[in-house]
């Protein structure tokens, strides 16, 4: 056992939340009386008047506790490193939390290889965002609210990552589900906001319930829920037959239910394009770089129970390769710039999901981390120009931007070639990784492997026209917004700077055996997290390491193909929004069935807004209306009358009169004595 | 064994440090030319501070008999003398913020009141018949004085005078008893007594004193029927007083009892981790029957009550009949669970009161449910830290009250008395009326008078010092919880 310098493990969630409080109190009782009307006219009075010092404050704190945050994670995870291979698992007990009967658990936090790299992507990636929002939402009336609920989240998400069992990660996983809800709605007063903060609450609510089920029943199989004895207990369980692998299937598939829900799975998608509503770095915070990959990080983590259950792992791959195509889909028509990320986090989400689906979690996580810098980086250049454009979200309404944003537009550039999988950027190492252990592995299939693919293509497709739109051609901004365009300031172009860098050299942490084989360059990514899944499950640890069976050319032989894909995507793209910008809106007449389909998302949220929130409202409304106003109402409202004449007659006993006092005890006393004499005499 | 009276004395530190703030308070009026002064107050706080600290804690076997059997120095004494020392403590920061006492000599007053906390102090941990009753004296007769405090009162002299004569009742009747159990057993210590009658067989007599008992310490802790006297004392009280009343002594009243019932007519079953009955006398079965109406009484009458203090004083009176149960059942978590129950009742009834007198203060003494309308807007964080009491004394979740009530029904449950713990659920949803009906009035109903009510410094500190348990113990409670299990530990000799 490692410790010393691991003992500050706490810190690093306990650093956010001393910024919460601090934020809090400067929210509480320096920001809000200058909101309120009472203080004056809700200008930008606020941000500039006498009480703009405590802005400056708030600047700092945020990020600062963050930056802290990260810098003790890396000194814990140097020290982790230390450690050989084996060793490489420190748990910190803080102190018991709830003990009743058989069940315990203790607020205790758990860093090893897999938490390590969670820990390290959300406090660094977190840490640039909380910088860049100083310099985004700089104009915001509501700063210090804004940076609590920033500060709250990472809290919230370090307990979800840090957890050594699965009911403080439940914690961790509902107060993200929390932040996530109020960030959305962070401009309430506009109804969509407010609704699409609501609609991601709800559609979350529904996984979670399944994570619930499933840690009742991993409580009922098990005994307990810490992560070191369930990983432990499931191999000899299902030795036993205990833990059967109809049983394994059932925690699973609810488990999945819940990541589902987090990360934006078929078929609880619906929420995270809606969540665009919210801050753009909240976007890349929340809803691309960390929060909703949490369902792949829980997958990854209970490994150990998914492999004992290979219907659900078939069903995580399936989900996730459908999923992936299926919302790249939908980005090809997408106008609003955020949207288009939205929909392609989704696609991405899937891939990672895939991976985890075919037992290759290395290449799950490693996708993770390079996608939270790629995404990460694709939003806050896309905020950035947002920013430029005074608010203007439409690509029809951008182009020819390339020279007036410069470091936004190389940024961007980059991390679109990292999406779209060109060999040297990450995301190439990371996505050609899924695709050849979705053919390679045992439970793979080269069906999956031509799904993933084709979704590549439409990915470099979607993510060129994007880059097309916004940024080549002739403007096609508004002449007011036109004047007003600029650079962002360095706040928010460095932790652009920084995410292009990661984006573009982050994949040479996880170069593949057949690449790097013969230059000796080892697999460091998956030689780091390999302990991780070997421990949970020894005996399959190899059963996405089929690859003895496949030689390197078949390898590079579809790496090569799937290359060929992307290129063919990015020609596409070129082809019809640079060279015959004519061609979109012929196509969209020529089949205007197809066209409009697409356009209307497949038509799922009217089709949920039928099928589910239609059909609820009514089946509440019945309730409502007959079985509680009518039924339960009339039994309680009898009830009540019962009860108050009762009160009101025993009141009557209470005379005032003190002899009756006396009387009444002597009457109790006697009426006892009578009444064991009694029993005594009965018996 | 026993220690003798100079090797007890070290043993004894908390009750010599309240007697000796009792004869510096008698001092200082004497000297003082002032009596109002809050001089009186602040030194009450020191001494019964002090006596708190002094307290300390007994490990496990560290328990000892002291003053030749008269009293015990074990775990369970100390819990009961430190909760009451600390609701003392939290009614003189009351006493001092009461406008109520505005212009009173306040020497006399204190005086009372810690006479009575040593009264708690030696209830809490007699072990013999003679002691036992001089110390439920010692209580009582302070208790009779600060209900009649207000020499010119009406309504509190009469309450005086009922509390006077009703005590006197009880404690004739429980003396009566005591007298059956020395002659059945010849000696006055309850652990001799409880080996005597465990050896013999059920008598006539013994049912009678069993009884008998009951109806002492039923009147201390305001048992339905006993409980006669409690609303008219607790409306005609000064309202700090009657905070006091309803938190102190009624938890001394705790302590006696199970120390009493369960020395004398049980002792613990070396087969198990509980206790059984020694003889066949089965008072369990009569205190669940007592439990059962005492809460139901308390609470169809309070549904009734207008006045805050008079309902408060009918719902105290209910929390008694949930407590009773963790009595009657005769295992170790039972008796923790009355435990735990004693410390958050302390924070949120307290806090309660501390409202009621905030906002008698500002109303000219007003203390109908109407008095708290618009409370809401008119002192928001008074509202809603009693709000906050009034829903942890429903038992509602996330509040301590309702750990409390978990602790209790769960013991029940688990002793398989179904119907009671069915009684019991009924009440907490009769009880959830009459709280909910203040809440309803302070934020949903509009006040006669819009005027803001400031609540200075020391009282808000005060609420926030018992908001903050209320809140607390309502999320994590396993500290307390583990120090209300290690207290259930008295000494067997």
């Amino acid at each position: 056992m490692v410790s010393g310098i691991l003992d500050g493990l706490w810190l690093v969630p306990a650093l956010p939340l001393l910024g919460v409080v601090l934020n809090g109190i400067l929210a509480l009782f320096v920001e809000r009386p200058l909101l309120l009307p009472a203080a004056g006219p809700p200008s930008a009075a606020a941000g500039h008047g006498h009480g703009a010092s405590y802005r400056t404050l708030v600047a700092f704190i945020a990020p600062g506790v963050v930056g802290a945050a990260f810098v003790v994670a890396l000194l814990c995870v140097l020290s982790l490193a230390a450690a050989p291979p084996e060793g490489r698992i420190f748990v910190q007990v803080l102190f018991p939390w709830i003990q009743a009967g058989a069940f315990t658990a203790p607020v205790a936090f758990q860093l090893d290889p897999l938490s390590s790299v969670m820990a390290l992507v959300v406090t660094g990636v977190g840490f640039l965002i909380h910088v860049y929002s100083v310099g985004y939402m700089s104009h915001e009336r509501a700063f210090a609210r804004y940076f609590v609920y920033l500060n709250l989240f990472m809290f919230a998400m370090l307990i979800l990552v840090l957890a050594d069992n699965y009911l403080l990660m439940f914690v961790g996983w509902e107060g993200v589900g929390l932040c996530s809800y109020l960030l959305i709605g962070f401009w309430y007063e506009k109804q969509s906001a407010a609704d699409a903060g609501k609609k991601a609450f709800v559609v979350n609510r529904v996984g979670d319930f399944g994570f619930l089920l499933a840690m009742f029943l991993i409580f009922w199989t098990f005994g307990s829920v810490s992560y070191t004895e369930v990983f432990a207990k499931a191999p000899l369980l299902s030795g036993d037959g205990t833990l059967t692998t109809g049983l394994a299937t059932a925690i699973t598939l609810l488990m999945f239910l819940g990541a589902a829900g987090k990360s934006a799975q078929i078929p609880l998608y619906v929420w995270l394009p809606d969540a665009m509503e919210g801050p753009t770095p909240v976007s890349a915070l929340i809803h691309a770089a960390t929060m909703v990959t949490a369902g792949v990080y829980m997958i990854a983590r209970s490994s150990a129970l998914f492999l004992l259950a290979p219907d659900t792992m078939m069903v995580v791959a399936v989900i996730g390769a459908a999923t992936a195509i299926f919302s790249a889909t939908i980005g090809i028509c997408q106008t609003d710039i955020k949207r288009v990320l939205a929909y392609s986090t989704v696609s991405q989400l899937g891939y990672m999901f895939l991976a985890c689906g075919v037992g290759a979690f290395t290449a799950g996580i490693f996708h993770l981390t390079t996608h939270a810098f790629f995404k990460a980086l694709l939003f806050l250049g896309s905020g950035s120009v947002i920013h430029a454009l005074s608010g203007e979200q439409d690509m029809r309404k951008m182009g020819g931007l390339k020279k007036r944003v410069p470091v936004t537009f190389l940024t961007m550039f980059a991390a679109t070639l990292a999406i779209a999988g060109i060999p040297g950027f990450s995301g190439f190492f990371s996505k050609d990784e899924i695709l050849w252990k979705s053919f390679s592995s045992s439970m793979g299939s080269p069906v999956l492997w031509v799904v993933a693919a084709a979704a590549a293509g439409i990915t470099a497709f979607y993510m060129f026209r994007l880059v097309f739109l916004t940024f080549f051609g002739t403007s096609r901004m508004d002449p007011e917004v036109e004047k007003h365009v600029h650079e962002s300031p360095w706040t928010m172009t460095l932790p652009l700077s920084i995410l292009a860098v990661l984006s573009v050299i982050g994949g040479f942490l996880g170069i593949p055996a057949v690449l790097g084989g013969a230059f000796g360059v080892p697999n460091l990514f998956e030689g780091w997290l390999e302990p991780v899944f070997r421990r949970a499950a020894p005996a399959a640890a190899h059963a996405a390491e089929e690859a003895a069976h496949h030689s390197a050319a078949l390898e590079i032989g579809l790496m090569a193909l799937s290359v060929g894909i992307a290129l063919f995507g990015i020609g596409l793209a070129y082809f019809l929004y640079r060279a015959r910008t004519e061609k979109p809106d012929e196509i969209a007449r020529k089949w205007p069935t197809v066209y409009g389909v697409v356009f209307h998302k497949y038509y799922i949220d009217e089709f949920y807004e039928w099928a589910v929130v239609r059909r609820v409202v009514r089946g509440a409304d019945w309730l409502w209306q007959m079985f509680d106003a009518r039924f339960i109402d009339g039994i309680v409202d009898g009830a009540a009358d019962i009860v108050r004449s009762a009160g009101d007659r025993i009141r009557r006993l209470q005379g005032g009169i003190v002899g009756g006092y006396a009387f009444s005890l002597l009457a109790g006393a006697v009426l006892l004595v009578g009444y064991i004499l009694y029993r005594s005499i009965v018996q | 064994m026993s220690l003798g009276n100079l090797a007890s004395v070290g043993y004894f530190l908390p009750e010599l440090t309240v007697t000796a703030t009792i004869l510096l308070l008698i001092l200082m009026h004497v000297v003082t030319k002032s009596p109002r002064s809050n001089a009186f107050g602040f030194l009450s706080l020191v001494g019964v501070g002090a006596a708190i600290l002094l307290s300390g804690i007994v490990p496990a076997g560290a328990g000892k008999s002291i003053f030749e059997g008269m009293a015990a120095y074990d775990g369970f004494a100390v819990f009961f003398k430190v909760l009451t020392a600390l609701a003392t403590l939290v009614v003189i920061f009351m006493t001092m913020d009461s406008r109520e006492m505005d212009g009173r000599s306040q020497a006399e007053y204190y005086i009372f009141l810690l006479s009575t906390l040593l009264g708690m102090f030696l209830l809490s941990s007699a072990t013999d018949i003679v002691m036992l009753y001089l110390s439920l004296e010692l209580v009582s007769i302070p208790s009779y004085l600060l209900a009649g405090y207000f020499k010119g009162r009406e309504r509190s002299t009469e309450a005086a005078m009922k509390y006077v004569v009703f005590g006197a009742t009880a404690s004739g009747v429980m003396i009566y008893g005591f007298s059956f159990l020395f002659g059945l057993t010849g000696t006055t210590q309850i652990a001799e007594i409880g080996r005597s009658l465990a050896a013999g067989k059920a008598t006539l007599p013994m049912l009678l004193a069993s009884v008998m008992v009951a109806v002492g310490f039923g009147y201390k802790i305001a048992a339905v029927p006993f409980h006669m006297w409690s609303p008219d004392v607790y409306e005609g009280a000064p309202t700090p007083a009657t905070a006091f009343f309803s938190v102190g002594p009624k938890a001394a009243g705790f302590a006696v009892l199970v120390r009493f019932y369960y020395t004398v007519f049980a002792a613990p079953d070396p087969g198990s981790a509980l206790w059984r009955l020694t003889s066949a006398v089965d008072w369990p079965l009569l205190f669940a029957a007592l439990s059962a109406v005492t809460m139901t009484v308390g609470n169809l009458v309070a549904v009734k009550q207008d006045n805050v203090k008079r309902l408060l004083a009918y719902s105290s009176i209910a929390h008694a009949g949930y407590m009773l149960m963790g009595f009657v059942l005769l295992s170790p978590a039972g008796l923790k669970a009355i435990l735990f129950y004693l410390v958050v009742y302390l924070f949120m009834n307290l806090g309660a009161f501390y409202v009621v007198i905030l906002v008698s203060n500002a109303t000219n003494g007003g203390e109908d449910i109407s008095d708290f309308a618009g409370l809401g807007s008119r002192a928001p964080f008074a509202a809603v830290s009693l709000a906050v009491f009034l829903f942890a004394l429903t038992g509602i979740p996330p509040f301590s009250g309702f750990i409390g009530k978990v602790y209790l029904f769960a013991e029940v449950i688990n002793r398989g008395v179904y119907w009671l713990v069915v009684v019991a659920g009924l009440n907490s949803v009769v009880a959830l009326y009459y709280y909910a009906r203040i809440v309803r009035s302070m934020f949903l109903d509009e006040p006669t008078d819009t005027a803001a009510i400031a609540v200075p410094g020391v009282p808000r500190a005060m609420l926030l010092l018992m908001v903050a348990p209320t809140l607390i113990l309502g999320v994590y409670w396993e500290p307390v919880a583990r120090i209300a299990s290690d207290s259930i530990r008295m000494i067997a000799f």
